[in-house]
This record gives C-alpha cells, sequence and structure tokens, in this order.
C-alpha cells in the first residue's frame, strides 16, 4: 500500500509540500525499493511543468521528472550526459528514474549528479512564493544529505550552455555492464581557447560520501597547452594524489585509488 | 539428430507466463481453507557461543515461541551425517544458526517480536580461517602407482596452491517451507524443493512418526541449483515442529537478505597440487583438496567425493594420490551447487596443467591434448572410461566457433597497451548421475505408468521440475515410446503420499537415470496396453552390466556410469586502468548425449556456463574473522548479465550412452564446472602468462587485477 497526493499542477504541489510531511517522489526507482513504512508521497511524475527540457539561452534546463530515457531522446541534452545516462541501472529503470529524483536521493554514487558537478550546473528549488537557485556542489551536502528545505521541491537542473558543447572525458566502472553502481567514475568538461585551456573540470566518484572536484588544481591546467600539461603530467597526478580520499568501502580504496589515478592521467592523455 | 531431441512447448511455460503458477508465497489460504501463521527464525548472532537463556518479550495472544524442546522425535535433521540440529543445541556454531521461531498470525508483529527477544549468549571463540581449521568432517584418501617413486625420478615438480571462493545460487523464488497438521493426525509439508524424498526422511525422524506420518509436496519452484537439495528438509522441519504445536499450517520463507547469508552455497576450496615431469610429460599428481565445510556437515561428505574424484581432472596421469577434506569452520554450513565440487578442483587442475605447460615452454593446448585420457582407460580411481572421449573433436569444434588456436598463439606475444587480450581453455567433464554405488545401494529408483480408463496416462515419480524441464521431458519420453500424443501425458507435481522414491532432483540423474526407467516403463505399459482398461506400471533401477562396482572405503572402481564432456574458451579483453574484463566470447561444446528436448538442454547449457563465468569472475562473497558474511544482497554480490557476455556461443556434441533415454546423459551440472579455468587462464594471459602473473585464484574480478597490476609497479 502507498499512500500519496497526486497533485495535477506545480503550484498544488508546492502547496502541499508546504503544509504535509511528504516525500517528493518523481521516479520511485530508488523510494519504492527503501518502502519506508508510513510514507506519504508527493507525486511529481504527472506535473508537466516538471517534465521539460528546455533551452533558455543560458541554460539547457532539465525538469526534475524528466526520465533518463527522455533525456537520451532529446537533442538538447549534452553527450557528456547521455553516456552517464546511458549507463544508468537497465532500460526499464531508466524509463522511470528521472534527474530530479537522482540528485534528490542524495547518493554519492549518482551518475547525472556527477556530471552536473562537473559541468558546474545548478539546481533551481521552488516552495511557495520562493525560488532559491545554487550550485549543485553545494546543494548536494554529503551522501543521504542535501539543502533541499522540508517546504521545497527540486524544479529543475540547469546546465551552463557554454559547458554543453565543449569537449569532455567521462569513464565509470562499475561491478558489471549493466545494472551497477558506480565503484569509480571521472567526469571533466574543459575549454580550448587560443591554444591554451581556458577552463578545466575534473570531478570523480570515488567513495566516501561526496563527489571529489579540487578547483584549486583545476586552476593549474587553466592558460596551459594541452603538451604543457603532457609534459607535466606527473606533477598534476601529484596533486590529486595528495587531495583524493578514499573512505573504507567494500571495494578496497588501493583499488579505488589506482584506477580513479589511472583515469585522471588517461584524461591528461585525451587533452 | 533424433526426432526426440524436437524442442516442444513446455508444459509449464503458460502457467508462468501468464502468472497462474502457485509458488509457496502466493497462497492466501491453505488449500483446506485454514488460515496460515507466519513463522520467523530466531538466530544466533555469534558463530559460537553457549545459548544461556532466551528472553521472550509479553507474547500477545496468538503468538507462540518454538525451540528445540518442542521436538517431537529427535533434534538431529536426516541429512547425511545427520550432525545439523533442527534447532540450536547448547552451543550455536554460526551467525544466523535458527535458536528458535516465534510463530503468529501477522507478520509484522512476528518481526517486532523476533527483534524485542532477548538472547543471553556465552561467546566462545570461532574458527573463521580455513587455513587454521583442524577439525575435518570427511577425511578422504586414495590414489594408484607409485607416487613417491615417480617424483624421485620426476625431471621437474611443481607444487602450486589454488582457492576459489563461495559461490551463491541466486535462484529467482528464495526458500520457503509450510506445514500443515492434517484431521487424520498427519503432518503435510509443502514447499520449494528439488528432492521430496530427502524431505520425507528428514521429517519422518524430527517427528518421531516414522515414514506414514508425514507427506512432501512440492511447491511450483522458482530454481534450485542445488541450494534447495539439502536446505528444505532443515526448515521443512522447524514450521513442521512448529505447526505441531500450534496445532496449525505454518509457513516460513525468507528475504533475499536471510537466504544470501544463512543458507548454503558452493563450498569455498584451498587446494595444493604437486606434479612431476619427465621426459615432458606429466607422470605424477600429489593433491590435498580441503573444502570448507561451514558448521555443519550437511552435504559436504559428497561434494567433497565428487570434488576429489575430479582432482586429476581427464589426464592420463600414471601415478596419482589424492588426499581431501571437509573442514569445520564456524560459518554458514555449505551445501550443493551445480557442480557439486568439481568446479572446484577442474579450476585447480586445469590452471596447473597450463602453468607447467608454460614453464615447460610448450603451447598449452598441445601439451593438455597430449595427456588426453581415451577410451579404455583408467579412471582416478581405477575405474574405466567404457565409452569415447570425445575431447579432441570437441576442442576442434571449439576451435571452429572461436578461432581459438590463432587467437592464443597472437595473444602469447608480448603485449604493451592498455587495453589486453587473452583467450583460455578448459577441458573437462562430470560424472553422470550420483557418485559411486548410491544409486544401486542407497536410492533404489522406482518409478510408475499409471494409464487411467480414458487412455491418459500420468508420470509417478518424486523428480522436481525446477526449471529443468522433467514436467516436459518425462511425459515426451512416454509419450514417445506409446506412440500418444503428448496431451495424453502428464506429470504433475509429486507428492510423497501418491508417487513412489524415485530419487532426489540432482547429481544431473533425473533425466539420464528415471528418464530412462520412465522408457522402460512405457514399452512395458505398451506391451499390455488394453484400451479403456486402468492399468499401471513399475520400474526399478538395474545398475548397468558394465560397472566396475565401487567401493568408497578406497575410492575403487566406477564413479560413474559415464560421463557428460565439456570444452570451453573464453577471450577476454583486460582494460588496465580500470582491472575490468570484458568477454568478447564465450564458446562451448557440451556432450550431454542425446539432447532430449534440444531448447531445454540449450537453455541449460547458456545458462550455466553464464553462471560459471559469474563463479570465475564477478561472484564474491566471503566472511569476515567474525564469521559474518557482508556480500548478502545482490547489490554487493554481482551476478552477471546477459550485457556481460553478449557473445555466448554453444554447441552440442552428441556422444549417445547406451544406459540413457535414447543415449541421454547428465546435463545439468556440466555447463558450469569449466567456466572458471578458462576465463582466468585468459585473464592470466592478458597479463602476460604465468611466468610474469601466475594466478592461483577464482573468482578474479577487478580488484583483483589491479591489485596484481600493483605488483608490477613495487
Amino acid at each position: 500500500m502507498v499512500n500519496g497526493y497526486s497533485p495535477k499542477s506545480l503550484q498544488q504541489a508546492l502547496l502541499i509540500r508546504s503544509k504535509e510531511a511528504v516525500i517528493p517522489y518523481a521516479g520511485g526507482t530508488d523510494l519504492m525499493v527503501q518502502n519506508k513504512k508510513g510514507a506519504v508521497y508527493l507525486f511529481l511524475n504527472k506535473i508537466d511543468e516538471l517534465r521539460q527540457i528546455t533551452d533558455d539561452g543560458e541554460y539547457i534546463r532539465i525538469g526534475a521528472a524528466v526520465t533518463f530515457t527522455e533525456g537520451l531522446k532529446s537533442d538538447l541534452i549534452p553527450q557528456i550526459m547521455k553516456e552517464a545516462v546511458s549507463r544508468i541501472a537497465a532500460p526499464a529503470i531508466r524509463n522511470a528514474g528521472t534527474f530530479g529524483g537522482n540528485l534528490g536521493n542524495a547518493s554519492d554514487k549518482a551518475d547525472s549528479v556527477l556530471i552536473e558537478v562537473a559541468m558546474g550546473a545548478k539546481v533551481r528549488l521552488l516552495s511557495v512564493g520562493r525560488e532559491r537557485i545554487m550550485p549543485v556542489e553545494e546543494f548536494f551536502i554529503k551522501r543521504g544529505n542535501t539543502a533541499l528545505a522540508d517546504d521545497e521541491i527540486i524544479a529543475e537542473i540547469l546546465l551552463p550552455k557554454d559547458k554543453c558543447s565543449a569537449p569532455f572525458y567521462y569513464k565509470k566502472v562499475g561491478g558489471r555492464n549493466a545494472l551497477a553502481i558506480s565503484r569509480v567514475a571521472l567526469a571533466g568538461v574543459y575549454e580550448i581557447k587560443d591554444g591554451v585551456i581556458a577552463s578545466f573540470s575534473a570531478a570523480a566518484i570515488a567513495g566516501g560520501g561526496v563527489f571529489q572536484r579540487y578547483p584549486e588544481i583545476e586552476a593549474g591546467f587553466i592558460g596551459k597547452t594541452a603538451d604543457e600539461i603532457k609534459a607535466n603530467k606527473s606533477e598534476y597526478l601529484k596533486a590529486y594524489s595528495e587531495k583524493l580520499t578514499f573512505a573504507r568501502g567494500r571495494v578496497s580504496a588501493e583499488y579505488r585509488k589506482t584506477v580513479i589515478m589511472n583515469l585522471i592521467g588517461d584524461y591528461i592523455d585525451t587533452l | 539428430m533424433r526426432e526426440i531431441c524436437r524442442s516442444i512447448k513446455k508444459k509449464d511455460h503458460d502457467p508462468k507466463i501468464e502468472g497462474r503458477s502457485r509458488y509457496l508465497a502466493d497462497y492466501n489460504l491453505t488449500d483446506s481453507g485454514r488460515e496460515i501463521l507466519c513463522g520467523k527464525l530466531l538466530r544466533s548472532q555469534y558463530a559460537r557461543a553457549r545459548v544461556k537463556g532466551v528472553e521472550l518479550p509479553d507474547m500477545p495472544d496468538g503468538y507462540i515461541y518454538v525451540d528445540a524442546s518442542d521436538i517431537p522425535g529427535d533434534n538431529n535433521v536426516n541429512i547425511v551425517l545427520d550432525d545439523t540440529p533442527v534447532f540450536a543445541r547448547e552451543t550455536v556454531e554460526y551467525i544466523g544458526e535458527p535458536i528458535g521461531m516465534i510463530v503468529g498470525p501477522d507478520e509484522k508483529e512476528v518481526s517486532r517480536l523476533i527483534s524485542e527477544t532477548k538472547v543471553d549468549y556465552e561467546a566462545l571463540e570461532p574458527m573463521t580461517d580455513l587455513r587454521k581449521a583442524d577439525k575435518a568432517f570427511f577425511n578422504y584418501e586414495f590414489g594408484h602407482g607409485d607416487v613417491e617413486k615417480a617424483f624421485a625420478e620426476a625431471d621437474r615438480v611443481f607444487e602450486e596452491e589454488f582457492t576459489t571462493g563461495y559461490q551463491e545460487q541466486a535462484y529467482l523464488e528464495v526458500q520457503g517451507m509450510m506445514a500443515e497438521p492434517e484431521d487424520d493426525g498427519k503432518m503435510y509439508v509443502h514447499g520449494s524443493l528439488q528432492c521430496p524424498y530427502y524431505v520425507h526422511g528428514a521429517l519422518a525422524r524430527a517427528m518421531g512418526t516414522g515414514p506414514d506420518g508425514v507427506h512432501i509436496y512440492q511447491d511450483v519452484t522458482g530454481g534450485g541449483f542445488g541450494g534447495k537439495e539439502d536446505y528444505p528438509s532443515i526448515l521443512g522441519c522447524q514450521v513442521a515442529v512448529a505447526a505441531k504445536k500450534a496445532n496449525a499450517p505454518v509457513r516460513c520463507y525468507f528475504d533475499r537478505r536471510e537466504d544470501m547469508e544463512f543458507t548454503p552455497k558452493r563450498h569455498p576450496s584451498l587446494c595444493r597440487y604437486k606434479m612431476a615431469v619427465k621426459d615432458g610429460r606429466v607422470t605424477a599428481v600429489d593433491c590435498d583438496v580441503i573444502f570448507d565445510a561451514g558448521a555443519y556437515s550437511t552435504l559436504s561428505a559428497v561434494v567433497l567425493q565428487r570434488g576429489i574424484i575430479a582432482a586429476p581432472g581427464i589426464y592420463d596421469i600414471p601415478n596419482v594420490h589424492v588426499t581431501g577434506r571437509a573442514l569445520k569452520t564456524n560459518t554458514v554450513p555449505c551445501g550443493a551447487y551445480r557442480g557439486f565440487g568439481a568446479p572446484q578442483t577442474f579450476f585447480a587442475v586445469e590452471m596447473m596443467m597450463s602453468h607447467i605447460a608454460q614453464a615447460l615452454g610448450e603451447d598449452i593446448l598441445e601439451f593438455k591434448a597430449k595427456h588426453y585420457v581415451k577410451q579404455g582407460d583408467k579412471t582416478s580411481t581405477n575405474g574405466l572410461y567404457h565409452f569415447p572421449v570425445p575431447i579432441p573433436a570437441m576442442v576442434d569444434e571449439v576451435d571452429e566457433l572461436s578461432d581459438l588456436r590463432r587467437k592464443h598463439k597472437e595473444y602469447s606475444k608480448p603485449q604493451s597497451g592498455r587495453y589486453r587480450r587473452g583467450i583460455g581453455l578448459s577441458t573437462y567433464f562430470h560424472g553422470a548421475g550420483f557418485t559411486g554405488s548410491g544409486e544401486r545401494d542407497i536410492i533404489k529408483a522406482v518409478a510408475k505408468l499409471h494409464k487411467y480408463p480414458d487412455g491418459t496416462v500420468e508420470v509417478l515419480a518424486s523428480n522436481s521440475d525446477i526449471g529443468q524441464g522433467v514436467r516436459t521431458t518425462f511425459p515426451k519420453i512416454v509419450a514417445h515410446e506409446l506412440n500418444i500424443p503428448l496431451e495424453k501425458v502428464y506429470y504433475d507435481h509429486p507428492d510423497t503420499a501418491r508417487v513412489p522414491d524415485s530419487g532426489p532432483t540432482v547429481a544431473s540423474r533425473s533425466l539420464m537415470t528415471v528418464g530412462e526407467l520412465l522408457r522402460r516403463a512405457a514399452i512395458k505399459l505398451r506391451n499390455i496396453w488394453v484400451e479403456g482398461e486402468e492399468q499401471e506400471v513399475e520400474e526399478h533401477y538395474k545398475e548397468p552390466d558394465f560397472m566396475i562396482p565401487f567401493y568408497l572405503d578406497r575410492f575403487e572402481g566406477d564413479a560413474y556410469p559415464t560421463y557428460a564432456w565439456g570444452v570451453n574458451a573464453i577471450e577476454v579483453e583486460v582494460d588496465t586502468y580500470t582491472g575490468v574484463t570484458n568477454i568478447l566470447g564465450a564458446y562451448a561444446s557440451f556432450d550431454v548425449g542425446t539432447p532430449v528436448d534440444y531448447n531445454i538442454v540449450m537453455g541449460q547449457m547458456e545458462g550455466g556456463f553464464l553462471q560459471g563465468i559469474g563463479y570465475a569472475s564477478i561472484e564474491k562473497m566471503d566472511y569476515d574473522k567474525n564469521g559474518k558474511i557482508w556480500n548478502r544482497s545482490f547489490t554487493d554480490y554481482l551476478i552477471p548479465t546477459a550485457v556481460d557476455v553478449p557473445e555466448l556461443k554453444v554447441t552440442l556434441h552428441v556422444e549417445e550412452y547406451p544406459d540413457g533415454p535414447y543415449g541421454a546423459k547428465g546435463a545439468g551440472e556440466l555447463p558450469l564446472v569449466g567456466a572458471a579455468p578458462a576465463f582466468v587462464a585468459a585473464v592470466e594471459q592478458a597479463l602476460g602468462g604465468a611466468e610474469k602473473h601466475p594466478l592461483h585464484s577464482a573468482p578474479f574480478n577487478a580488484e583483483d587485477v589491479i591489485s596484481e597490476l600493483n605488483k608490477e609497479v613495487k
């Protein structure tokens, strides 16, 4: 037995959210497995306003209830996101799972969130009479914990357009080829202008409850040519090796560290 | 192929596809209309402890607690040694061991009562290290020739150690049993199970009723793979004791985590091999095989027997010495799983032969080939390979499927890029049917056919359809011999009150042994057929005349009447950055004799092969020093999906067995047995071969690849 509200409009949804202790429900692929006792859900998956993918000139805006399958079919979604989303779970789950749910679920292994962090995406949060827009990196505090207020819902994810067509690196390592949670993953986007790196990001899933991204190391890539970076590859690797943390987990820290360092090396090689 | 091989629609196809099949969890009421109570097990939190007392919370009306003191018969489950208690004795011997059961109408309330029950333990030191374990449930030794002399005269002697891990059956339907006290005082027990008469024997003992006081029915069963060979006997006794005390039907079925953590799995193994080589040939093998039995002996005796008999592989080695022990650890008892001890020793011997070939600078395929046994050679137990050994032809077939020989040469050249390739070969057998003289001395199978006046014929046997299709293939054989339409012959799920004991559903025996009894029964019925009359015929097992009697005390004679043969080649590409091994192709030729239904057999072959690939690669499960298993969900224990082995090609090689129906031999287990050595040998080749990276363990997953590569750096 599942109890909940099925509002027809965003306004209705926000009103219910402001008054009742409800769990926002987009695709349900995690919530229905958790099957929390006594839970009351706010079903957002039928609300049209949350199911659009739009281009406002500055951002590609992905509605929270857009499913992964819909994202894969859209011309607006950048390739790096498609590569990550296409490796989430299996087709049946991608048909139900959503971008908003992946973020709201607050997993440090969420494949679409890694891309958002790497792209410097923002999240748009709504409550009755209020809107907040903040970087996804700030919104995701740590595993199981986000900045979502009790009266808010995730409305949209905003991907900066200038990063959408930029060259990128993405590699996911799971335990098998389908229905696999990322053990290690690395995603990054970069831009080259006038022969030098104009922007650079590298975000990692490597366990420990967070997505790891180090702007101070990234800053060291700016203004360099790809050849200069490759010539100093060991310096960059050393910097990452000192910064990255690997909490204990089911998959050994030795494994995660070796693999993420190999992937960062590979990323540098592809610049 | 013969007419009988033609594929037909399975008898259980429609009810399963349409969702009409009733599994144990689907019962709302019993068939007699009674309410069903829910039973949940109170389990030990310790791997070894004295249970000083159990303090129950306030029990609401209608809720009762059941433990060893409620057992009407005696507190031993009949399996092999009968050392497994129904409910714990004074001590608990593994985490999860059932101490008692709480029974009542509401499942949530039962769960609450279990969680609020306090057990007073006096913790004892558990044994959770197989290398230190010293209590042997079983200790076997056999051999022939003069091993000492062969080692003394050897040009070279090789010694290596191999380990394999747990494997979880991962059947679709978890374990579950139900017991219903009947008006006439009998206890009716049914559920998801493979061996109705095993459960029957266990119940008769635990309930103290003798064989007439109980009867057992197999519900629709969502897979077994060996996991439901012994365990339903234990759970069946527990629910029956509870139902007796409650005087009401009691059902207990597990959730997935409970099933994965606390029910039997494949035995982890530790095998030490020593081989002597003289003039380029292996002249002696001396091996010590250790299986981790867990806390009670359950089926370990027979699993170990099959494992050690296969220990020298399919190689003609004149001097053989084998020791085997099943050691006790304070962990969940291991049991049966498709392959039954053979995957462990075939992994060891196949890797060993491949390592020796590499050390001698010989081609692995050719080195193995010059040692293959052939028809008329002696087996490891001084029996005979009575029938042709088709391995060389099957290697050619696999070569044709996979381009094995060319690729094997190509991939043995030095590789240095990020992605490196390898291809591994395994060649092996699976002894068809029970080990030794069990079929003749213990099982003594009986099967019947009952013809009704309207001309329909019912098969009466005790073998369970657990997905392998005996509800289809048994009637197919009978209809074929009687020359009547298949619709006129049916085989219902067995109830021991109605069917004779045709033996358990194990050891790849059902079709070969019971199918042959039914074929002969059908001929008998055909010869006495009278239209419109009710008639019944019966057949009893007879050991084939050619068999050399087997003596278990000295492991002498024909351990099996015949063998199913397997050749596997697995081709991989290892990503040295991530350790991930991509399976480019998995190829096999299997000889299971005549496939009595082509699609059913191919389903078995492909499914079993994939299960073996899981065992070889990603299916990792282990316990910690406290005896606790952590990988107890499908999130942490991964099994392969279809996209992990997209290129899986299987061909059948048919070497007909004259004493099986239409030439059929044992089929079910064979496809799993050889995947691990083929896969690991492929990874080893990709990493640069045994000189650089000799591999000795299965499963071998991405983490293992990375830690192996990290040795190069250090």
